[in-house]
């Protein structure tokens, strides 16, 4: 069993996981804005820029109770993405890379915080991290990707060096953003660096989920959150359909106690 | 294998589009190839497809193009879409109910393209195959297949006038220097070693370049930037 389940999200499934993805949206506040304080614009809690309207596709790791607790967005770099439009600076005024075969990634974090909370171990965190990298690798592999630049932070740079996921190299220059700096790495697609990151965190089965797995986990945690304490012992998984009425019962309950 | 000839090489060639989809499909074999675009710079469509004459007429005059998802949910995605992905939603079944009537199979992939300018395009293959040997064939070619949509897309949206001036992406002088280098004869690990950079950098820069120019191979990309005079001849 691997630390996290990660599900692929793109414009074709979004319907199916909207709350997954604002949870996601509530995530990356917390993690770029609130702990490493990068200049990205909060609205009601959730960071939110151009390029999530542009329907990019994300991977978003959930925990077992069905939190959502890492994610990472990527976006082709022949059309408009990040480097091209808004860290440009990072490439010192050059024109970026563009190409089909490569792909751009952005926003990539771990809910550290919620893990620890959780009682998950450093190597718990290092592999959910793990996680979501090949996860990333391979669904850019399969969809004919050669190779992913990433913008990122010296921080990020340090992890992907320890998770035996190192940069081939690094494009244009380090730049200030915020109170963090910013950089732009390569990281090849190649199965020798996925079978890499596997076998640094060992990690053998599939990494990536089915939307059915996704959906009933999400499911199981709205049933579990609605019924705490009322449904003693049904098994939660089977009774999705009870979330709204179980929130009701137990005021009912109380009620009758005051009166 | 044999080689798929440059768009570029075909210029002011009539039927050009239609040609590069035929060695696209004899090249592997696919049963059907399709490319659709909006450029909604010059306001145009353009729609090439090896489909038969009397599935195409039926197609335009039922206006499926406005429903079918390979094309409409399809466009959406970043990555390639798998069509079993699609199998589930009415408008596919209205539309590969009758395909079927004209021996077009629903196994297909469609590669979504985004340009620049909020250009789209999408480039789309069939093989009427089991999903295990179609699982293969897809995975052995979806590289190349990237690589052929947007060198299909580009061509095409620099048919419109005025997209033709607009469109061109600035090379980096990474990308310059490469080429340069490539030109005088220079190996990839060559240049590697000049410029201190890793073997796959000049690699990734070289993609890029060849694509900047709308080339599919390295020498036609050295003969565009020789002839842009961003390279000299050596």
């Amino acid at each position: 069993m691997g630390a996290t389940m990660i599900i692929v999200i793109d414009a074709i499934n979004k319907h199916l996981f909207g709350d997954v993805l604002d949870e996601m949206f509530q995530l990356r506040a917390r993690v770029f804005s609130d702990r490493l304080g990068w200049d990205v614009s909060i609205e009601n809690g959730r960071e939110i820029d151009q390029f999530d309207h542009l329907d990019p596709l994300y991977l978003v790791g959930l925990d077992d109770e069905g939190n959502v607790v890492s994610c990472v967005r990527a976006l082709q770099t022949t059309g408009p993405h990040m480097l091209s439009d808004v860290f440009s600076s990072i490439l010192d005024g050059e024109p970026p890379l563009r190409s089909s075969r490569i792909w751009e990634s952005t926003r990539f974090c771990v809910d550290t915080a919620r893990l620890q909370r959780d009682g998950a171990s450093a190597t718990a965190i290092s592999r959910a991290t793990c996680e979501l990298m090949v996860a990333t690798l391979e669904t850019c592999r399969d969809a004919g990707i050669t190779d992913i630049i990433t913008v990122i932070d010296p921080v990020m740079n340090r992890v992907l060096k320890r998770s035996d996921n190192a940069p081939y190299d690094y494009v244009g220059s380090v730049k200030p953003m915020g109170k963090v700096s910013a950089l732009a790495a390569l990281l090849d697609c190649s199965d020798e660096r996925i079978a890499r990151v596997r076998a640094f965190a060992g990690l053998h089965d599939n990494v990536i989920a089915t939307e059915a797995e996704v959906l009933a986990l999400r499911a199981a945690r709205r049933a579990a959150e609605a019924g705490d304490g009322w449904m003693d012992g049904q098994q939660a998984t089977s009774l999705p359909g009870y979330a709204v009425a179980a929130s009701v019962r137990p005021t009912i309950g109380l009620r009758a106690l005051a009166g | 294998m044999m080689h798929l000839i440059d768009l570029s090489e075909l210029t002011a060639q009539r039927g050009r589009f239609d040609f590069f989809l035929e060695q696209v499909r004899s090249r592997f074999g696919f049963d059907h190839v399709a490319y659709l675009g909006a450029n909604p710079v010059a306001g145009t469509m353009h729609g090439y497809v090896t489909y038969p004459e009397e599935w195409k007429r039926l197609y335009i005059q039922k206006a499926f193009h406005l429903i079918d998802p390979t094309l409409t949910i399809a466009q959406r995605s970043i990555s390639p879409v798998d069509w079993s992905r699609l199998e589930q939603t009415e408008n596919f079944r209205k539309v590969f109910n009758i395909a079927h009537d004209f021996g077009i199979t629903s196994h297909g992939l469609t590669i979504p393209v985004r340009g620049p300018y909020g250009d789209t395009g999408m480039l789309s293959v069939t093989l009427d195959t089991s999903g295990h040997e179609w699982k293969g064939r897809i995975a052995s070619a979806i590289g190349e297949l990237q690589s052929i949509a947007v060198h299909m897309h580009d061509a095409v949206m620099n048919s419109d006038a005025f997209s033709n001036v607009l469109r061109h992406s600035l090379l980096s002088s990474r990308e310059i220097e490469i080429l340069q280098w490539t030109a005088a004869g220079k190996t990839q690990q060559d240049i590697a070693d000049i410029l201190g950079i890793s073997h796959r950098t000049v690699e990734v820069h070289l993609r890029s370049a060849r694509e900047k120019l709308y080339s599919l191979t390295t020498p036609q990309a050295i003969a565009r930037a020789i002839a842009l005079h961003l390279i000299y001849p050596i």
